[in-house]
């Protein structure tokens, strides 16, 4: 579990809020992907896709329904409802549209593709740290995460007074908002801080 | 002697008593351009009395502050309740008139009155116009319209009436033509007055409910307030029109369409001031910067420049620069900012911290007078890099402007963010 990798994310999401990107993608592992699914749950990213070195499609631009069959669609679960449960895994209103992603067998060109979000023109992840540095871990008790959760300091660690800042932490419940982590009394090592 | 005296304890000045005059061998060197707030004084608020002062001292306590003598309780008696005047006593022995000649001051606190009145008159500009109702007209209060010829009888007796107002020794037999004018244009005015008069428009057979009608007391309408005529308010007096108006601030007033008054609640101070020097082939022109702060102390605040050869000129270019620049500051509870605050301007980097109740303006003295200005109550900041007073100004400036509210916060993530305080205390925060 690398840090060095994590401070490379962290500067790499800034920078491209900065530079007003819409889709970036930074190198797959099990603690980016679950970070990123933290920060997706916080509302920090729109979108957490698995990909390859070329971006996936967006889904305004994926192959959508032609309006003529969502609207017979429509008029047929108007009628029918239950039509909207399939049966024995057959949909009765047709085939469902998938778009299959094109993720690369070779891991290594694997690349995690995240959207990043803007609000009045103002990037909504503007500051991502390490917390924890790749030569210094730093471990948290529950207690330790409630004073910091409330703006005390505790451990050495500053505690969260920007308005809206979060912390992941990871805890051998997977990666965890630092207020999560308090409201389940656990502890662990803190990753990151972003406001 | 009024009834009301009790009250003198309340609103008592302080004695022209000698009092030892606080000796300063050291006196108080201002240290910043900010004038002090008034700390507590180390020492009491009264001075310590000898014992031949106090002969002195009780002496002018029974003159200033005699007992009630016996035609007072009488007339005392007859205003108040026995359960009242009781109370009174009770109030008067509580209090010494040695401590009210000797610790007696006017109040300065927030809450004191807005003026000094012992109640015994009626004041026509602070206290309100006597009012009478129907129920003190005496005998039947019943009126009609009056006919023509009641109307036309009451308005040449009101006309004369006013005519002998106006000309309390007869009219002069020998007048020259401007005084004859002057009568003419008189007698006009009182025949315009009497049709206006509701005297002549409804008559009644009881005198006293006539009597009624011209009353101002009776009337719905607030009588208008005296013309105050000593010499002091006839010299400050002045016309809209004499005064001196600078074109500028009237432009500035027509763009914000601003009251002149509005004015008067700005807290405006210059907070850097010094010389410039552009050099020309000509030579050396010397001219003067300044910056200015302005805020009306609740949630408004602006910063503006100005620079000119002449001092003043440039001094009012940054205050109306400072005006129009005014901002608003989003406060958090109207007291303090969302959370922490980084700005860095040049190499000056600037760092606010929000702070709980009461905990005061604990910065710098330049972010001190943007914050009083804003109305920010509790702060603490941190200038950890270059001093550079412009920058610093600035630099709290724009952080204050550009500060990320909670709201827009959850906008943007699409979560419901709550405050904690607000809802634990019920919103009974202010």
């Amino acid at each position: 579990m690398s840090l060095v990798n994590l401070a490379h994310v962290c500067s790499h999401l800034q920078n491209a809020s900065k530079a007003r990107l819409g889709l970036t993608s930074i190198p797959v592992s099990k603690m980016h992907v679950n970070l990123m699914l933290g920060l997706q749950r916080e509302g920090f990213l729109s979108s957490v896709t698995l990909g390859g070195p070329t971006p996936p499609k967006p889904f305004l631009l994926q192959t959508q329904p032609d309006p003529e069959s969502l609207e017979n669609m429509a008029r047929k679960l108007e009628k029918e409802p239950w039509n909207a449960y399939p049966v024995d895994g057959q949909s009765p209103l047709g085939k469902e549209q998938i778009y299959e992603v094109n993720v690369p067998e070779n891991p290594a060109k694997r690349r995690l593709w995240l959207g990043l979000k803007y609000w009045n023109n103002e990037p909504v992840l503007k500051q991502m740290k390490l917390v924890s540095k790749p030569t210094r871990r730093i471990w948290l008790t529950s207690e330790d995460l409630g004073r910091i959760a409330r703006t005390r300091e505790s451990s050495y660690v500053k505690g969260l007074t920007h308005p809206g800042e979060c912390m992941f932490v990871t805890t051998d419940r997977g990666i965890l908002e630092a207020r999560d982590c308090v409201e389940r009394r656990i502890g662990g090592m803190a990753l990151c801080r972003v406001w | 002697m009024s009834v009301c005296r009790p009250a003198r304890c309340l609103f008592s000045k302080a004695s022209s008593l000698p009092k030892s005059a606080p000796s300063a061998p050291h006196p108080r060197r201002p240290f910043h351009t900010t004038t002090s707030r008034s700390g507590r004084r180390r020492r009491p608020h009264y001075p310590s009395i000898k014992a031949e002062d106090l002969a002195l001292l009780n002496q002018a306590a029974e003159v200033q502050y005699p007992k009630y003598d016996t035609s007072e309780t009488a007339l005392l008696a007859k205003k108040y309740t026995p359960a009242q005047i009781a109370a009174i006593k009770a109030a008067e022995s509580a209090l010494d008139p040695r401590d009210i000649i000797t610790q007696g001051q006017t109040r300065t606190d927030p809450w004191k009155l807005p003026y000094e009145d012992d109640m015994s008159e009626v004041d026509p500009v602070t206290d309100h116009a006597e009012k009478l109702t129907a129920a003190d007209i005496p005998g039947p209060k019943t009126f009609r319209e009056a006919n023509e010829v009641e109307s036309d009888e009451a308005i040449t007796l009101i006309a004369s009436e006013n005519m002998a107002k106006l000309y309390p020794n007869g009219v002069p037999d020998d007048m020259t033509d401007k005084e004859k004018q002057h009568l003419e244009d008189a007698m006009h005015a009182a025949l315009t007055q009497a049709s206006l008069d509701p005297r002549a428009s409804y008559t009644s057979k009881n005198p006293k409910a006539m009597e009624a009608l011209a009353d101002p007391r009776h009337s719905t309408i607030l009588p208008d307030l005296p013309r105050l005529e000593n010499r002091m308010a006839k010299q400050t007096r002045r016309l809209s029109t004499e005064e001196q108006e600078d074109p500028r601030q009237k432009r500035l007033l027509q763009q914000m369409s601003w009251d002149k008054d509005k004015l008067k609640f700005l807290r405006i101070k210059t907070l850097v001031s010094h010389g410039v020097t552009n050099q020309t082939r000509m030579g050396k022109i010397n001219s003067m910067y300044f910056l200015t702060i302005a805020g009306n102390e609740n949630g408004l605040l602006g910063v503006g420049e100005g620079k000119s050869t002449e001092p003043e000129e440039g001094r009012k270019q940054s205050v109306m620069a400072a005006i129009r620049n005014m901002r608003p500051i989003p406060r958090y509870e109207g007291r303090t900012i969302y959370g922490d605050l980084e700005k860095k301007v040049g190499a000056t980097k600037v760092q606010l911290f929000s702070r709980p109740p009461g905990f005061g303006l604990r910065v710098q003295h330049l972010i001190f007078e943007l914050a009083r200005a804003a109305g920010l109550h509790d702060l603490s900041a941190r200038t950890p890099r270059s001093r550079n007073k412009m920058n610093v100004i600035k630099a709290t400036w724009e952080a204050l402007c550009n500060q990320r509210l909670p709201d827009e916060i959850a906008r943007g993530r699409g979560k419901k963010l709550v405050d904690v305080r607000k809802v634990y205390y019920g919103g009974s925060v202010h």
